[in-house]
């Protein structure tokens, strides 16, 4: 390893780099502007279902109950309907992803004290909505049920309606949530989001970096000079990573200034964490540039290595540990679970080395293991 | 731009022969580049089977603590009742502080904490609280955590207060609204359909975008753009032919995602036409390939055009409605993915798969997505024209 010839090959990488305007530009612009949008954008909470309502009783309790969930922030009402297959068309035609039907008779069972059953009907096609939708009607039903039975229970025993309601429901839930003490879905994202977007936008740098001296010719430059392989290949990532560790500064700046979100751990910490993912991802961008001999294979296979894996198996969307068991596995050969981990819990939970030290550790194997692969891959002597 | 397509008999015939020409070129081009076929195929098939086999969205075995203060009949029986699939037990712990250091570390996710005399408390009718403490580091799980662990602590606690009166399950006499639900278009609410079609999805956008996009490029790059335009080809026929193709190979793909992956393994069903699903694709291809090309044209090598794509694809990616719902999102965000093919398309395919939409009930997001396509491809034709005429 000659630092002098690292020194220039680095060199010669970021001239050209630096000589491509357009690329120069998007390769700071797209992870800020992409944590702008998402940041803002991205919002996971599922709100407004339209829906609609078929009232066969129409009294004043049905309207009073279909009032409860026309008012609900969770529901975005669309209308009454007076026939069921209606419903089954606005279903079909995704106008509405839920419906109400309330029964005849709806008052005066309940008002003759008996259970009714109120039918909902509900969109399956995105299993997640459909079931978070389930628990918004449930809970609405728990409530209305709740307040009849005060009712109820205050008319029929003759007690106060306070009384009533500490027999009716005599357990309370306190729910403390950690960490994110408002719940807010843009402190649970925005750390998810510096990961995602370095992992997706930093391959991207490298993948073309050699592929392209193969397909134009210059790489035989390469082959008869003094350069080694080592040299060759740490000048090649240095330039890029270099930028990828600015966009680091950059997004932390703006997860912290923009976003507001809490950053309770170790600086140190986070930032050697950050420089080790920064080689995993760049690195990935240049094993595949090692592979094949095209750009545009390089550029397909790098980002949909690069993005898919990112967006279904980092823990961005779902938990590592909700996963099947096979995609548990893919996760763990995927630096980004990791880097999530470190990210999140430097952010929102103040934790450091003394917790997270296996993760931080994974990285590092990560890191020299890809520098192997990529040092035997390459070679000056190819046979073809 | 359609005005040009010769309509006299030997010159369409020329016309028409010369498109195929192009288009068989850009074929043999792309089935040469090994590497990258392999990957097409994995692509379509093993990595469609493993997000439908491995991902969930919903909360699934959320890892559970305990502290029980109480030890009773009451309180075991609330314990109890958090129950697989949402949660998992994992463990008692000693004091509410092993608790959070168990959170802290990420090795749990609901932390449980019940009372002394808890039991005591019920039964004498007294109102007694149970702490729910939730690790929402990811939102939308803790919440989900928190409102099932609300629901069952809810119900637990109605019936027994319930049953304080001396009522007890089923409740014949007792004015209370309980909830039926009847899930459409996947009754049991197997995420294996959804993940499955939606990687597909993520896929033909991904590729849609790209093949076309950097086929082009490649020739501005080598400067063998400027033969093609000297030859007695068309601007248009240059730019549809590389449309043409991908589109070609990339409806094959999903074919084959479809009849050697959903319908086989995943059992998805194709309620309505298998046609209208393809031919509807294709649409999509070209109206995407349409946002490529555009690309394509303000972009002078691909290094460029690979960052410039990433730039649109990973916005249509995340917020065209695959990972939450479409309607909940901000409006900007839906006024800006007006422009996204992908949104459309969404609706269109769990419509014709899952719902048995055809194009009576399909006819908006069709229409629209034909003018979008239309109008992407005169955009970048324009472009196109205009940097080498």
């Amino acid at each position: 390893m000659n630092l002098r010839r690292i020194k220039a090959v680095a060199l010669k990488e970021w001239k050209e780099t630096t000589r491509d305007r357009l690329f120069l530009l998007l390769a700071f612009l797209l992870p800020a502007l992409w944590m702008l949008v998402f940041g803002y954008g991205l919002v996971l909470d599922v709100e407004d279902i339209p829906f609609a309502v078929l009232d066969q009783d129409h009294t004043a309790m049905s309207r009073e109950y279909s009032y409860r969930f026309i008012q609900s922030r969770y529901f975005s009402y669309r209308g009454h309907v007076d026939d069921p297959r209606a419903l089954d068309r606005l279903l079909t035609k995704t106008t509405i992803r839920a419906a109400l039907i309330i029964p005849e008779r709806f008052e005066e069972q309940l008002a003759a004290g008996e259970p009714v059953s109120v039918q909902t009907l509900l969109d399956g096609t995105f299993p997640l909505h459909a079931d978070i939708a389930k628990g918004y009607v449930i809970a609405i039903n728990q409530a209305f049920t709740q307040d009849l039975l005060v009712d109820y229970v205050s008319r029929t025993r003759g007690l106060a309606r306070e009384q009533g309601r500490r027999i009716v429901q005599p357990l309370t839930v306190e729910v403390r949530y950690l960490y994110n003490e408002e719940v807010r879905s843009t402190w649970s994202m925005v750390p998810a989001l510096v990961m995602f977007t370095l992992m997706v936008a930093s391959p991207l740098l490298t993948a073309l970096s050699v592929v392209r001296e193969k397909e134009t010719g210059s790489i035989y430059n390469i082959y008869s000079s003094t350069l080694s392989r080592g040299e060759f290949l740490a000048g090649k990532i240095l330039p890029y990573a270099a930028i990828s560790l600015v966009n680091v500064w950059v997004l932390w700046l703006m997860a912290v200034l923009v976003f507001h979100v809490p950053f309770k751990g170790s600086l140190l910490f986070f930032f050697v964490g950050s420089m080790l993912f920064v080689f995993c991802s760049a690195g990935i961008g240049l094993l595949v540039s090692l592979l094949v001999s095209t750009q545009m294979a390089a550029l397909i296979i790098t980002m949909v290595v690069a993005m898919l894996p990112t967006i279904l198996f980092s823990g961005l969307l779902v938990p590592v540990s909700s996963l099947g068991r096979g995609a548990q596995l893919q996760a763990h050969f995927f630096p980004a679970m990791y880097y999530t981990n470190i990210v999140r819990g430097s952010f929102l939970k103040g934790v450091d080395a003394r917790v997270l030290w296996l993760d931080m550790a994974a990285l590092a194997v990560f890191a020299i293991g890809m520098g192997l692969i990529a040092y035997r891959l390459f070679t000056k002597r190819p046979n073809a | 731009m359609m005005g040009e397509i010769p309509l006299d008999g030997r010159r369409a015939a020329r016309w028409w022969r010369r498109l195929a020409a192009m288009t068989q070129k850009e074929v043999l081009q792309l089935g040469r580049d090994l590497p990258l076929l392999v990957f097409l195929l994995y692509s379509f098939s093993l990595s469609v089977y493993i997000s439908g086999v491995g991902i969930t969205m919903q909360l699934r075995n959320a890892e559970l603590l305990v502290h029980d203060g109480d030890h009773s009949l009451s309180s075991r029986e609330l314990i109890h009742r958090f129950q697989p699939p949402y949660f998992r037990f994992k463990e008692e712990v000693a004091n509410p502080r092993e608790g959070l250091r168990q959170l802290d570390e990420g090795a749990a996710m609901v932390l449980l904490d019940i009372p002394p005399r808890f039991h005591e408390a019920l039964a004498a009718g007294e109102s007694t609280a149970v702490q729910l403490l939730v690790d929402t580091t990811n939102a939308p799980q803790g919440l989900s955590a928190a409102s099932y662990g609300l629901r069952i602590a809810g119900q637990f606690g109605s019936e027994a207060g319930l049953g304080s009166l001396g009522l007890s399950a089923p409740y014949a006499a007792v004015p209370m609204v309980t909830s039926a639900h009847r899930v459409w278009f996947n009754p049991n609410q197997d995420e294996t359909w959804f993940q499955s079609i939606s990687h597909m999805l993520r896929m033909i956008t991904v590729f849609a975008v790209l093949l076309p996009a950097v086929a082009l490029v490649r020739e501005k790059e080598r400067g063998t753009v400027e033969q093609l335009l000297v030859s007695p080809l068309s601007p248009f026929q240059i730019m549809l032919s590389k449309v043409l193709a991908m589109t070609a190979v990339i409806l094959i793909c999903t074919a084959i995602a479809v009849y050697g992956v959903l319908r086989p393994l995943f059992h998805v069903p194709m309620k309505g036409s298998a046609w209208v699903f393809f031919l509807l694709t294709a649409l999509h291809i070209f109206t995407t390939a349409g946002l490529g090309l555009v690309a394509a044209t303000v972009t002078r090598n691909q290094a460029q055009v690979g960052m410039m794509t990433l730039f649109v694809v990973g916005p249509m990616m995340m917020l065209s409605g695959l990972n939450s719902p479409y309607e909940s999102m901000p409006g900007w965000v839906q006024t800006v993915m007006a422009f996204s093919p992908l949104r459309y398309y969404i609706d269109i395919t769990y419509g014709v798969l899952l719902k048995g939409a055809g194009f009576d009930v399909l006819w908006k997001p069709v229409v629209t997505m034909v003018l979008l396509g239309g109008g992407l491809f005169g955009f970048g034709m324009w472009r196109f024209r205009r940097q080498f005429e």
